[in-house]
């Protein structure tokens, strides 16, 4: 049991060390633009919280698919893009 | 010698009470309005994966008709994830959501109808021969939008 306990507070530790907002768009803000949706940080706090390996993602453009939220709701996105160009500015790209 | 009275058939007819807005008071759907900074989005309790298509798939169709928030809000947004994760699921419910379109084209009302056609579209594209699923009930659905054909860019 302890080294399981170590290794949960290891990863718990995992933290950005700098913020900055996105200024255009690209695969990788879409997806940030996701998870900020639902409530997390992005992919590394997600599977911090919920302790999964992966994230269910569209195998056609790779963005996210479905996150579930921590009052255990689910969101589900579309295939295409949803973060339009005035919502770029407000996603946070977080650098560990 | 005067001519025949107007016939009203892009009148628009007053809608009634939905059996979608009564589950919704009721609480039978899975669902839940999450208010966000950057937009509504529609929270879902139980995964779509795991719904049972042939209950819930003809409700939220019925919704189609409603034109107040939240219930339009969460019909409209309900068919479109339904549709966009239901996959093969789709297909056999085909039959049982006919009535529901016919319902909502019925009212002849401008907006029902733009979202309507919208999710005619994705039904269409949403899974697997659907479009040819639709091919019987073409009779029941497409004499309404015969009626409002020629307005082009004013619907």
């Amino acid at each position: 049991k302890m080294p399981e306990v170590s290794e949960v507070m290891t990863k718990a530790d995992i933290k950005p060390k700098s913020m900055h907002r996105a200024k255009i768009w690209s695969d990788d803000v879409e997806n940030l633009y996701r998870f900020q949706q639902a409530g997390y940080r992005d992919e590394v706090e997600y599977k911090q919280v919920k302790q999964v390996d992966e994230v269910e993602c569209w195998p056609e453009t790779g963005f996210v698919k479905k996150l579930q939220r921590r009052d255990n709701t689910f969101y589900y996105y579309n295939r295409q893009r949803e973060c339009e160009d005035k919502d770029v500015r407000k996603v946070k790209v977080y650098v560990y | 010698v005067r001519g025949p009275p107007p016939a009203g058939s892009v009148k628009q007819r007053p809608a009634k009470h939905t059996a979608f807005r009564k589950f919704y008071e009721r609480g039978d759907f899975p669902i839940a309005v999450q208010h966000e900074c950057v937009g509504n989005k529609i929270a879902w309790k139980v995964e779509i994966e795991n719904l049972d298509y042939h209950y819930f798939l003809p409700l939220f169709f019925d919704g189609l008709c409603e034109t107040e928030f939240p219930y339009e809000f969460f019909a409209r947004q309900g068919v479109h994830d339904l549709l966009e994760h239901g996959g093969n699921k789709i297909l056999p419910v085909v039959p049982q959501l006919i009535i529901p379109i016919k319902n909502a084209l019925n009212l002849r009302n401008r907006q029902v109808l733009c979202t309507t056609l919208k999710v005619i579209q994705h039904l269409v594209v949403s899974a697997e021969m659907v479009g040819e699923a639709l091919v019987p009930y073409y009779r029941q659905i497409l004499p309404v939008l015969s009626i409002f054909k020629h307005m082009n860019g004013e619907l």
